[in-house]
């Protein structure tokens, strides 16, 4: 039943982003509860033999008094995984052909997972806000209160000004010297090979680099009935095109910019997801959680 | 092709809206947001080419409507020569007015009138349909449309003059009457001698509708110098033949200071003759101091030797009835000496009365016969035995008439003999607390004939008057405070006429004034019946043979006229229902009304007649609608009229045809605009 909450058309009607992570994440959890895959709770891993140095917290005392060895208790959900979100607020990040815009569906997906995050997980998150500059930065952490500061922060990423990867994510290089999972919510409107060019120093420092593309539905499959004048959001370019364009030339570019940016950002070895507008947000969040388990599963193995 | 509005064709500046519209005004359209540009490529040379072609198709449909609605406005018409004069209906209109008996050149102009219309008639197209008019007086039509020229001449032939005042009035009226049955052409060829006299006191009356076109025939050589006797003022009843005294006016139109001879024929012989003084374009007074007539009604007139061409003018018709003093009974109380002594010298000093007062008191009156008097008087009575009131009832009832007065003894009773109403109220003007102690005379109908000299009355005062409802009476004469004085109630054939006051110098000062004398004078006469049924009425007037109430009655006494020719003009069963019949004829009409009584009535024809002076060129210039120099005169219409063929209509459903494609283009074009955006 809350599975509907996930439906941004329905989260438009909220205006709190705070409620909107919340319906969104207690819905994604009621669902997840029927699958069998997926768990983030503290659920027990494994015994691991006490080293020196090893905090004593961990210690499984009962286990001690039966065995008179000092075992420490795992937990799955035990390692702590750092969520950056890189969040783009350009013009064409405003556009819309329906009830959400680019620009509410990227807050939607990244207030939910700083609730995932913070609330469920007690991993460090924060939040990168650029355009062709920087525009908001908050240090990853999770002192209280760190949620609402995100959430604040994306109440206040209004889209303005052009989309320029390359400055800001220099930028960003200085802020990730931690291990984490780094997502890229943006439109990406930009040649593939200049994104990844951009995007790849992130994983340098051992971070996983996620690229959430957010389109709408009429960006891909445009309709036009007549000729009409199209302003560009970010240049206020003027072109008059006309429908026949817009049903072949225009889809098979989009197709092939789609294709082409998607094996770029394997190759590079970071994760794309292309999400629209109009389709629930659990992708998101499942893809988070996956990746939020391997990182647990590499700290398992003595990665880190 | 012609406009007949062509100033509205200034509205074809309107055309520039669609051209600014559509190729000066910059097109807009709303420019549709998008999140890049980079995969989108120019496509303006077909987009363009597309828009072009429905913008051309909704210019041009919008400026032709425009254009049409323009057009619309401007009324286009063409003539075409395809309207023969075949198709247009001729109307012969002779004017049989009493001026056309003028002669000139030792015709009249009546006939020679019927010899131009014939003429015309003669000439018109063969199958062509043309009817024949005579107006006089009235309109009369006298064929059906008919193309036969026998028949048509025929009636013209037939047409014989008139004693009746033609106006033109009459004849644009019945055009207009006419113009709403008949569409087609009509082509009105009038013969008159274009009197100014029959001209209206509107022009609009005289307009014709606009399928008629009006030619005009003048007959005669304009105005003619004319005497003629203008009014004569002589007693229709008389006594005493030695103080009987005929006036007469002798006018003169257009002519000379000259002496003529006017003589007083009484039944046809000449009994005095007297010559006269006529100034140039003037009148004369002529006065014989003797009317010596036979018992009995005699036909008398006043007849001038003018020796102009007009000669049916010269004579004045009257008719006078020489006959012993008719008794009036005059009931009053024994104690009031006064009524009957000031009622009874007025009467007497009355110059044209000829009655004898004959004084009684109520308990003498219980066995009189009220058809031995010429009319009653009731003189303040306080109690009326009911013998006497049925008896007077009846004789009122049967065309006797009844005087009334309602001094201060009728505040005793509420009911007024015979008259049938009720006294309200008794007003003492003089007991009054403030203010005047009398009242004066208000409102006077001075068309009532027993007051037609209404000046003096302004100066009495009235002490007392009895507060009348004046019920279906007219009233005559109010005081000043709105109180009726004079009521004239009609009960069948006769009259009531009820004075709300005395006649005594009690109730009012009336008595001791000269206009006491003229108002008994006046109501005697017209109580006494003689002038409303006799003396000397204008041709086409009309004289009442029976009272309305009466016609659909049971009273069904017969009437009898007899024209001056012997004839007589009303069928039996008009005689037996007639209430009224029109005097159309010069001379002398026998008469017996419905009440028994005979009348002889001289009638003579409008004197305005008599004027011969033409209606000015510019103005019938201006009637036949044509402009300076350009008035359609006989012999100019053509056999070939040019028809006029209006296009409006045709533009009308044009318009509305372009109206919808223009919808059907714009809503397509604007909703595919719409979808775009």
């Amino acid at each position: 039943m809350l599975q509907r909450f996930l439906d941004p058309a329905v989260l438009q009607g909220i205006s709190s982003l705070d409620l909107v992570a919340r319906t969104v994440v207690d819905g994604f959890v009621a669902g997840l509860h029927r699958s069998p895959d997926f768990g983030f709770s503290m659920e027990f891993a494994e015994y691991r033999a006490y080293s020196p140095g090893d905090d004593l917290r961990h210690v499984d005392w009962n286990l001690f008094a039966r065995t008179e060895r000092c075992y420490l208790k795992r937990y799955r959900g035990d390692t702590n995984s750092q969520l950056t979100v890189l969040l783009d607020a350009s013009n064409s990040m405003k556009y819309s052909s329906g009830a959400v815009s680019k620009m509410d569906y990227a807050r939607y997906i990244a207030a939910s997972l700083f609730y995932l995050a913070i609330h469920n997980q007690h991993d460090p998150a924060g939040l990168i806000v650029f355009d062709d500059e920087v525009r908001n930065y908050i240090r990853p952490s999770t002192r209280a209160g760190q949620l609402y500061r995100l959430l604040a922060g994306l109440e206040q990423a209004e889209p303005a000004a052009r989309t320029d990867f390359g400055k800001p994510m220099q930028y960003f290089q200085q802020f990730l010297n931690r291990r984490g999972v780094v997502l890229v919510i943006s439109d990406f409107y930009a040649q593939p090979e200049e994104i990844v060019r951009a995007i790849e120093p992130l994983r340098f420092h051992g971070s996983d680099v996620v690229l959430f593309h957010v389109l709408d539905a009429k960006e891909i499959y445009p309709e036009l009935n007549g000729p009409a004048i199209l302003v560009d959001l970010e240049t206020d370019e003027k072109l008059e095109v006309i429908p026949d364009y817009v049903k072949t030339a225009y889809r098979a570019k989009m197709d092939r910019h789609l294709e082409e940016l998607r094996d770029r950002t394997q190759a590079a070895g970071m994760s794309y997801h292309l999400l629209t507008t109009d389709k629930p947000l659990d992708r998101s969040l499942t893809e988070y959680l996956t990746l939020r388990q391997s990182q647990g599963s590499l700290a398992r193995a003595g990665v880190r | 092709m012609g406009f007949l509005a062509p100033w509205f064709l200034a509205g074809l500046v309107a055309l520039g809206l669609p051209v600014y519209v559509h190729l000066l005004r910059k097109q807009t359209t709303v420019p549709r947001p998008v999140s890049s540009l980079m995969f989108f490529e120019q496509g303006t040379q077909s987009s363009i080419r597309h828009r072009r072609l429905r913008y051309w198709l909704l210019f041009a449909l919008r400026t032709l409507l425009l254009l049409l609605l323009v057009l619309v406005f401007a009324k286009p018409f063409f003539r075409h020569k395809n309207v023969l004069a075949a198709d247009k209906l001729l109307l012969v209109a002779i004017d049989d007015s009493f001026s056309m008996n003028a002669k000139e050149g030792g015709t009249t102009r009546l006939e020679e009138a019927k010899r131009q219309a014939i003429d015309v008639l003669g000439h018109k197209a063969s199958g062509q349909k043309a009817q024949v008019i005579a107006l006089g007086g009235q309109m009369r039509v006298l064929t059906q449309p008919v193309a036969d020229t026998r028949v048509l001449r025929t009636a013209v032939e037939g047409i014989t003059p008139g004693d009746g005042h033609g106006s033109f009035g009459e004849l644009g009226r019945g055009m207009r009457a006419m113009a709403e049955t008949v569409h087609t052409p009509m082509e009105l060829d009038l013969f008159s001698d274009m009197q100014e006299s029959n001209m209206p006191g509107n022009f609009a009356d005289m307009v014709m509708p606009g399928n008629v076109s009006l030619v005009l025939h003048r007959i005669g050589g304009g105005a003619a110098p004319n005497w003629t006797v203008e009014s004569v003022q002589a007693p229709a009843q008389l006594v005493d033949t030695k103080k009987a005294r005929v006036i007469a006016v002798v006018a003169g139109h257009g002519t000379p200071a000259s002496s003529r001879n006017v003589a007083l024929v009484v039944n046809g012989k000449v009994a005095a003759s007297k010559k006269v003084d006529v100034p140039a374009d003037g009148r004369a007074t002529v006065a014989f101091d003797e009317l010596d007539v036979p018992y009995g009604e005699s036909k008398c007139a006043v007849r001038l030797e003018a020796g102009d061409a007009f000669d049916a003018d010269d004579v004045e018709n009257f008719a006078v009835k020489r006959a012993d003093p008719e008794r009036v009974l005059f009931v009053h109380q024994a104690s009031d000496t006064r009524s009957p002594l000031y009622f009874g010298t007025a009467l007497g000093a009355a110059a044209q009365a000829s009655f004898v007062l004959q004084t009684i008191t109520p308990e003498q009156a219980t066995d009189i016969d009220p058809t031995k008097y010429a009319f009653v008087v009731l003189s303040d009575v306080p109690s009326v035995p009911s013998v006497l009131e049925n008896v007077l009832t009846r004789n009122v009832e049967a065309g006797g008439s009844v005087l009334v007065a309602e001094g201060m003894s009728a505040g005793h009773r509420e009911h007024i003999p015979v008259f049938g109403g009720s006294v309200s109220d008794g007003h003492f003007y003089a007991r009054g607390g403030s203010g005047a102690a009398y009242v004066g005379a208000g409102e006077m109908d001075a068309s009532h004939p027993a007051l037609k000299d209404a000046n003096g009355w302004q100066g009495a005062k009235f002490f007392y008057a009895s507060a009348v409802d004046p019920g279906k009476a007219r009233v005559a004469a109010r005081l000043a405070d709105g109180t009726p004085l004079v009521l004239d109630r009609q009960m069948g054939e006769g009259h009531v006429l009820l004075f709300a006051s005395g006649f005594d110098n009690v109730t009012n000062d009336l008595p001791l004034s000269p206009v006491f004398v003229a108002f008994v004078d006046e109501a005697s006469r017209y109580l006494a019946g003689g002038e409303r049924m006799g003396g000397a009425r204008v041709v086409d007037s009309y004289v009442q043979l029976r009272n309305p109430v009466n016609a659909t009655g049971a009273s069904k006494t017969s009437v009898d006229v007899v024209a001056p020719d012997g004839s007589r003009p009303l069928s039996l069963r008009e005689a037996a229902a007639a209430q009224s019949f029109q005097l159309a004829r010069v001379g002398f009409y026998q008469v017996r009304f419905a009440n028994g009584r005979d009348a002889l009535i001289a009638v003579n024809a409008d004197p305005k007649e008599s004027d011969l002076r033409p209606v000015a060129d510019d103005v019938l210039k201006l009637w036949t609608g044509a402009g300076a120099g350009q008035a359609e005169t006989a012999g100019t219409a053509q056999d070939q009229q040019q028809g006029v063929s209006h296009l409006w209509w045709w533009i009308m459903l044009l318009l509305a045809i372009t109206a919808v494609a223009e919808t059907a283009v714009a809503s397509r074009y604007l909703g595919t605009e719409r979808e775009a955006l």
